[in-house]
């Protein structure tokens, strides 16, 4: 599926509507003109959220009582209009015009993201790294958000009971309540810990073939693996039986915590860079291939399952990579992803602009894109442009990855 | 608010309380009853003291009823073998529709809720136990909602009645998580009732 055009109303200070390349997309701009404004926007479109802010209220312009999103996809010639309408107390979702509910919209534009604020993956806490393969999981199949929350609602659940066992005094009272929720617990999380460890299994079989990757990102060999919370305390391929015990066991310590210490909520994603913990021995640079790899491992394996692409943001992609890199990354991901980055370099805009529609962003609004950039220059002056900012650009390179 | 006279005020507040009613609607509610001629205020005034006055909770089976035992739980065409559980009367009459089941109903008035503050105490699970320790029960059936809450409550259940050597079973629902016996309709209650299994 491709994204083909983005309406945007009342978000942040986006005006008006941009067409897109169904291969690369270049926001390019000055500092402070929206370009990060337009792939939020592709990205709430596709995923209801921001990856700037968790509250995404936040996104409606100073002006507007709300913002409307609206974007055009295509999958093979037939065309679906997805719409997110953001207002201070609420998230309205529709495709055709259609109010859908969030895990039946969600299968309708799939988007993967690279930015700074992705770094918490690897440095965060283990919430960041569960979300990420959780995304990656809903991208696969929608429904499986629906299990998450019923998971959720599940350990909101025990956590009251634990807490009220807790401050009446008279845990035993409770016991029974305790097991019958510990029995809903068990039966969602068992569903939650297979598609999870699945998944960072076919990630894992993705990462060692991704030869191309790691070539771009150098000689490390990235690696994930799934850490549930109960390992090392028995047999883990009978997950169900595991939990059940450790569960038991644990009632008096749960009572005592006035929450659930055990279960999916609690497990980790390791990721290791030459065999050891990226976020603790890995460099800045491992850290940041770390991440890139893992995305893209995460596209092959939504592109194999479906094949179609879906979409890839890299916000401010000159700040992430050196001008080698960007070179590698944008051909490994041709036919691989619809790819919207943005820059300040006028020479990226440039030197992609045959292979991309490069659209420039001035204060919110597309002001021109890449047929008009281009037509705008007669040829020789398009020869001089080129042969100058190749050069500016060799002068600007971007700091080279550790 | 100082837009309307008191009494308007008064009238839209008490509305407002009303499950599924907002400040908006609450508002044309009210101002509809102001319209309206006074037979037809007088009229739904009666009807609100007339249930209030007549309508209690059956002692035996907890459902709504103007005479007690309900007509259900005296009925002598139904069978009194079997016991169908539900969280709320208005279930009940999902299930009555489908003119399939013939036998008792016990209602619990809820489902556990920690979050809510509802525990088994706060349910009608009392009066259940000793229905069936002074009856020819042989079945009972539970049909609490299919959403994170009724299967707590049936779990608990089951776990509670197993010791009285009874047949318990759950109803089968197809239908995905979080939705309510109230939205479902006369076709998929009657397979959830053929298709129930005994746990
Ligand atoms: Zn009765």
């Amino acid at each position: 599926m491709i994204l083909a055009r983005l309406d945007v109303d009342g978000f942040r200070n986006l005006e008006g509507a941009a067409d897109f390349s169904p291969s690369l997309n270049i926001f390019y701009g000055d500092n402070a003109q929206g370009k990060t404004n337009w792939l939020e926007a592709v990205y709430v479109l596709g995923t209801t959220k921001s990856f700037r802010t968790s509250q995404l209220r936040d996104c409606i312009s100073f002006d507007a009582a709300r913002s409307l999103i609206t974007g055009l996809t295509e999958r093979e010639s037939i065309s679906k209009q997805l719409q997110t309408l953001i207002s201070p107390s609420s998230k309205e979702l529709y495709a055709n015009g259609k109010r859908e509910t969030l895990s039946r919209y969600l299968g309708n534009l799939t988007v993967f993201s690279l930015s700074l604020e992705g770094m918490e993956v690897i440095r965060g806490d283990a919430s960041n790294r569960r979300r990420l393969i959780d995304r990656g999981i809903v991208a696969l199949s929608p429904a499986y958000l629906d299990r998450l929350a019923e998971y959720n609602r599940v350990v909101k659940q025990k956590n009251k009971l634990l807490v009220t066992a807790q401050e009446s005094g008279s845990p035993a009272r409770f016991y029974s309540q305790i097991e019958v929720w510990n029995e809903q617990l068990i039966s969602v999380a068992s569903e939650v810990h297979t598609a999870r460890s699945s998944y960072v299994q076919m990630a894992e079989a993705q990462l060692e073939r991704e030869n191309h990757g790691r070539a771009i990102f150098g000689a490390e060999s990235v690696s994930i693996g799934y850490r549930s919370c109960l390992e090392g305390k028995g047999d883990l391929s009978r997950y169900s039986e595991l939990l059940h015990e450790r569960l038991a066991l644990r009632m008096p310590a749960e009572i005592a915590a006035g929450h659930c210490l055990i279960g999916p909520h609690r497990d980790d994603i390791e990721l290791l860079a030459d065999g050891r913990e990226v976020a603790r021995f890995g460099s800045a640079g491992q850290q940041r291939s770390t991440l890139f790899l893992l995305v893209l491992a995460q596209i092959s394996i939504y592109t194999s399952t479906y094949e179609e692409r879906p979409v890839l943001l890299i916000d401010d992609i000159d700040a992430e990579l050196d001008r080698g890199r960007i070179e590698a990354l944008i051909s490994e991901l041709e036919g691989r992803a619809q790819t919207f980055v943005s820059t300040s370099r006028r020479a990226i805009a440039n030197r992609y602009r045959d292979r991309a529609r490069v659209l420039l962003v001035e204060r919110g609004r597309i002001a021109k894109d890449t047929p008009a950039f281009y037509e705008t220059a007669a040829p020789a002056t398009r020869q001089a442009l080129e042969v100058q900012t190749l050069d500016a650009y060799d002068e600007e390179e971007a700091p080279a990855l550790e | 608010m100082l837009d309307y006279a008191e009494p308007v005020t008064r009238l839209i507040d008490e509305l407002k309380k009303l499950p599924g009613i907002g400040h908006k609607s609450a508002q044309r509610l009210a101002f509809y009853l102001l319209r309206s001629g006074r037979n037809e205020a007088e009229r739904l005034i009666d009807s609100i003291r007339e249930v209030k006055d007549k309508i209690i909770l059956c002692s035996t089976c907890n459902n709504f009823t103007d005479v007690d035992p309900c007509r259900f739980c005296a009925g002598a065409g139904r069978d009194h073998r079997i016991i169908l559980v539900v969280e709320e009367p208005l279930n009940l009459v999902t299930i009555e529709k489908t003119r399939e089941y013939k036998g008792l109903y016990h209602v619990l008035h809820g489902a556990l809720s920690p979050i809510r503050g509802i525990g088994p105490e706060e349910l009608k699970i009392k009066g259940l136990l000793e229905r069936l320790r002074s009856s020819e029960v042989e079945e009972v059936i539970l049909a609490t909602n299919p959403n994170t809450e009724g299967e707590a409550t049936a779990n608990y259940l089951s776990r509670l009645l197993k010791p009285l050597g009874l047949k318990i079973t759950r109803i089968a629902m197809g239908v995905p998580v979080g939705s309510d016996l109230e939205y479902a309709d006369e076709v998929t209650m009657h397979k959830a009732l053929t298709n129930r299994h005994e746990i």
